[in-house]
């Protein structure tokens, strides 16, 4: 077993009837890492986790799954989260998890009993007799994803996590995540929010219309974007166009323009010789957002063309 | 993937669907059916009786002779009427004395009010005359038969000899023909009974999982086949426990039946001997679920909403009765290229095995049938689990394969 990768997928593609929803992506996550699938709706991001878990089979490619090539081989030690949440509504909340932890292995006794301290760990102790029908959305969700992780998986892929949760979920879900990759647990999720990708990655791939776009850290997304600078003058009457790059755009009283290549100084120096003086000066980093925006823009446009 | 595991994922799916179907108030009204079904066939059937019965008390089989010849009528009637069962019975017998126009008095009898003449008897006891009205055919012989015994007890001096036979049980010890035909079609009828109230159970129970959408978790867990295979099981520990609920219900109620009704019960004599038919009834009763059920299964897998179930019960219904249907036919022709199909025929097979056990002593056929039977149920179930998963588990289509475009 290659312990490098705990899932790692060369080549898959699906097509359902005439489209091609995946269209030969790669993927690599490292074994203890957290991973986002990042892409906009329709991307093939949900396709793409159910190829990987065996759900659906691909048309094309290979695929690894903690080691093994097939992978219902392992399923007993992947946690998964669909998109589309589905408990059974008659049942009680500590049995859904029992029952979703004997699906992957676990006996019946240790699942009920697991299940009790995890509901009281994530503050739902008090509905762990609860019918499931009795609870609100937001609990229900989390009741499922308690019983993605009661077998105390290896593997947790959760697809779209954060979709439907207020922002208290939200965090408890942050904390989750963050929990089970503390006890070595590698965590593929996809989502269509940077911000929660931005805090929890170690590592993201970015989908457009089935194809991989992107793969690196979050630094590394960023990085695909050249920073920006925000420059005011202390006297603009002195700030002439042929002082500051050819792509600089005036705003208000500020100038904007991408950092040069060859750095900040040489404008800096031509603004200081001109007596231009400097009010204030910013050089600020692309957001993991922009460069979705940015990434997920040319893949569209390279689909019109 | 091994075998425990596959076994371990299945019935982990069927402990639920059994608990999920079990513990709930209207699996009593299911295990109660059956009495609520024969709650109104009884007051239908004492409603029809108590108005047949009261039209019957008034209907008479008229003899017109002469005095002297009444009482040999009425004794020769007495005898005869022993020997019907009491629903069998003829009408009460009512004699009149002979009036000049015998002819005309005879069809006066039947407009009279006060009773109503089904057959009336007259003229000379060797050559009687007997008129009748709808449905009054049997009673006119059974009136030239008093006829008859009348006219035997006048030749000997006014009575017929009374005889006093020595009635003895026997037992017999081989299986009679007519004995293995009758459990033939009780084993069919049984199997096919069985399975017509309880596979079509299943034919909503993916609903539940497409409908909660859990069907995405338990694919990602377990494979379709498991499912597949632990619903079927789940559905069918609760046909186990319906049938043994009411086969123990039976039993008692059996036990109390007076000995004469055992009697006909002795008379049902399967040719591979009652354990061994026992064994191969539940087996058969078993592989008839099985594939009925997954047959079911499938198609009701590719339903997406109840009104799509509801409209699958009725050519479900059509296929279990046609198979019966074929059964018999294979029945009443034993070793005919019909009773072969109906044996081969996979969904008809286990019918028209169970009737076999009864009519025939080989044990291997049932090996060989029950281990084919086994092989179809394997492929009904992974071809239902793989048409679920490419009609419903593809992202933005759910599209059952009737409604599948070609592509």
């Amino acid at each position: 077993m290659d312990n490098q990768w705990a899932v790692s997928a060369t080549g898959l593609a699906k097509r359902f009837g005439e489209r091609r929803v995946v269209d030969g992506v790669d993927i690599a996550v490292p074994t203890g890492a957290v991973y986002g699938v990042l892409g906009p709706n329709g991307a093939g991001k949900t396709t793409t986790l159910r190829m990987l878990l065996g759900i659906i089979e691909p048309d094309e490619g290979q695929r690894m799954l903690l080691g093994h090539a097939h992978p219902r081989d392992a399923s007993d030690l992947v946690g998964y989260l669909p998109e589309e949440r589905g408990l059974y509504p008659a049942m009680k909340a500590r049995d859904a998890i029992a029952f979703m932890g004997a699906l992957r292995g676990l006996d019946w006794k240790t699942g009920r009993a697991r299940a009790g301290e995890l509901l009281e760990q994530a503050g739902l102790g008090h509905a762990a007799d609860n019918k499931i029908r009795k609870l609100s959305k937001g609990m229900a969700q989390l009741v499922q994803l308690l019983g993605s992780v009661v077998h105390r998986p290896k593997l947790l892929v959760l697809d779209e996590p954060f979709s439907g949760l207020d922002p208290v979920n939200q965090e408890r879900l942050e904390a989750l995540i963050l929990g089970e990759r503390d006890r070595g647990a590698t965590i593929l999720f996809s989502t269509h929010v940077m911000a929660h990708a931005e805090r929890l990655c170690d590592r993201l791939a970015i989908i457009a219309g089935g194809r991989r776009r992107f793969e690196g850290t979050v630094d590394e997304a960023r990085g695909t974007l050249r920073a920006r600078v925000r420059y005011r003058p202390r006297d603009p009457e002195r700030v002439s166009p042929d002082l500051l790059p050819a792509d600089a755009v005036r705003e208000g009283a500020d100038w904007r323009f991408p950092l040069p290549d060859e750095g900040i100084e040489p404008v800096l120096g031509r603004l200081l010789a001109a007596g231009a003086g400097i009010l204030n000066l910013s050089i600020e980093r692309p957001s993991l957002h922009e460069a979705f925006v940015r990434i997920v823009g040319e893949a569209a446009m390279e689909a019109k063309a | 993937m091994s075998a425990r595991r596959l076994i371990r994922q299945t019935m982990t799916i069927a402990r639920r669907d059994f608990i999920a179907t079990v513990f709930t108030p209207i699996f009593l009204l299911f295990l109660f059916a059956p009495l609520i079904m024969v709650a109104f066939s009884t007051i239908g059937a004492l409603g029809a009786r108590q108005a047949a019965d009261h039209g019957s008390e008034r209907v008479r089989i008229v003899a017109i002779v002469p005095d002297a010849v009444a009482p040999a009528i009425a004794e020769a009637d007495r005898r005869a009427r022993k020997v019907f069962r009491r629903d069998e019975e003829p009408p009460a017998l009512m004699t009149m004395t002979p009036s000049r126009d015998v002819a005309g008095q005879a069809r006066a009898t039947f407009e009279a009010g006060g009773y109503d003449a089904t057959a009336v008897l007259y003229g000379p006891l060797d050559r009687p005359t007997v008129l009748y009205g709808p449905r009054g055919a049997r009673t006119a012989d059974y009136l030239a038969v008093l006829a008859g015994s009348a006219l035997a007890a006048e030749r000997l001096g006014g009575t017929l000899p009374s005889i006093s036979p020595t009635k003895i049980a026997f037992t017999r010890q081989r299986p009679t023909l007519g004995g293995q035909n009758q459990t033939a079609f009780l084993a069919v009828f049984g199997v096919f009974f069985l399975t017509l109230f309880l596979a079509g159970q299943v034919v909503g129970t993916m609903a539940e999982e497409r409908s909660n959408k859990v069907i995405e978790v338990l694919a990602a867990a377990v494979p379709l086949e498991a499912v597949f295979l632990g619903k079927l099981l789940g559905m069918f520990g609760v046909a186990v426990l319906f049938i043994g609920f009411w086969g123990t219900v039976l039993g008692q109620v059996t036990s109390l039946l007076p000995p004469s009704f055992a009697g006909m019960v002795g008379e049902l004599s399967p040719a591979v001997g009652l354990p061994m038919f026992a064994l191969l009834f539940i087996a058969y009763f078993t592989m008839a679920y099985l594939l009925l059920g997954s047959v079911f299964l499938t198609i009701g897998a590719q339903a997406s909403t109840m009104r799509e179930i509801q409209m699958l019960s009725l050519p479900i219904t059509i296929v279990q009765v046609g198979m019966f249907t074929l059964t018999l036919s294979a029945l009443s022709e034993p070793d005919s290229w019909l009773a072969r199909a109906a044996e081969i025929f996979p969904l008809s097979s286990p019918f028209a095995m169970a009737g076999l056990a009864a009519a025939d002593d080989a044990l291997w056929p049932h090996a060989l049938a029950l281990a084919w039977q086994g092989l179809w149920v394997a492929i009904f179930v992974t071809m239902g689990a793989r048409l679920f998963r490419r009609g419903v588990l593809q992202s933005g289509s759910s599209q059952p394969f009737w409604k599948r475009k070609r592509g």
